[in-house]
């Protein structure tokens, strides 16, 4: 049996860890691993942004750590964005990132502990942006 | 034993130019990738690309794996292209890559991701890349 938990945040600043807490009209859901629940077996992870910053370039990755995780922090690497401030007059060209996917992914959690989950963006600022994630946990 | 995932990520500024990938966004100093205990191969390469988009021209990127925790020598894998018509306005989204592999390690030893650009110059790039072990 899959358990699934989705959490999201704003990071709007590049290389400045942040926690992924809330869950749209949710504030603060659980972040405990389900009973019975030994691996993180599927990850969707996918980000927006506004492009609201010239010469910018950043890749967003993925921190998954807390007691629940087995085997210390895991950093993932999931996207990568860029922009040019458009010209006076110009159109914008839409920043649509198709979400990252990773399965078999295995990393082993203990059931009943917290996972803190966060991401950043790395690099060169690229503006407001989006970060969400879903864990997908089984045995 | 699950799989272990561990980061590096850095700023190419030049062309053909190798560049090692030292940080991890606020870490700073995250000191040498050491093979995790117990591991006994890289079996995927997740990486990912983000150009500034700063110069009019068009590039290619590829990653270089070297270092005494592989003990079969450096490897090398495209992870991808950019190129830009006019310096003004271009932007973009993407996923990273997943690259299948089977390369085996050394355990305690460090290995040293370096990445480049490759054909012309497109401006200041982002490269970032995770080994899974397992």
């Amino acid at each position: 049996m899959s358990k699934t938990i989705t959490v999201e945040a704003d990071i709007n600043a590049a290389d400045t860890r942040t926690n992924l807490t809330a869950q749209g009209s949710v504030t603060a859901p659980s972040l405990v691993v389900p009973a019975g629940q030994t691996k993180i077996k599927g990850i969707i992870a996918v980000a927006s942004h506004d492009g609201a910053a010239d010469d910018g370039g950043a890749l967003f990755f993925l921190r998954l750590g807390g007691n629940a995780v087995l085997g210390g922090e895991q950093v993932i690497i999931f996207g990568g964005a860029g922009n040019q401030t458009v010209q006076t007059g110009s159109d914008a060209a839409p920043n649509v990132m198709i979400p990252f996917m990773l399965e078999d992914v295995d990393i082993d959690v203990r059931p009943s502990d917290s996972i803190n989950i966060a991401a950043e963006f790395a690099g060169v600022d690229i503006g407001d942006s989006a970060v969400i994630v879903t864990l997908i946990y089984g045995k | 034993m699950g799989k272990l995932y561990r980061t590096r990520e850095g700023a190419i500024t030049a062309v053909d130019t190798k560049t090692q990938l030292t940080t991890v966004g606020s870490e700073t100093a995250p000191g040498p990738l050491l093979v995790p205990a117990g591991a006994k191969r890289i079996s995927m390469i997740i990486a990912a690309l983000a150009a500034d988009l700063a110069v009019a021209a068009d590039g290619t990127f590829f990653i270089r794996l070297e270092g005494p925790g592989l003990p079969e020598g450096p490897e090398t894998l495209a992870i991808g292209a950019a190129g830009t018509q006019v310096a003004t306005g271009g932007s973009y989204a993407n996923p990273a890559i997943k690259i299948p592999l089977d390369i085996p390690v050394t355990v305690a030893n460090e290995i040293l991701i370096f990445a480049e650009n490759t054909g012309e110059d497109v401006g200041t790039e982002q490269v970032g890349v995770t080994l899974v072990f397992d």
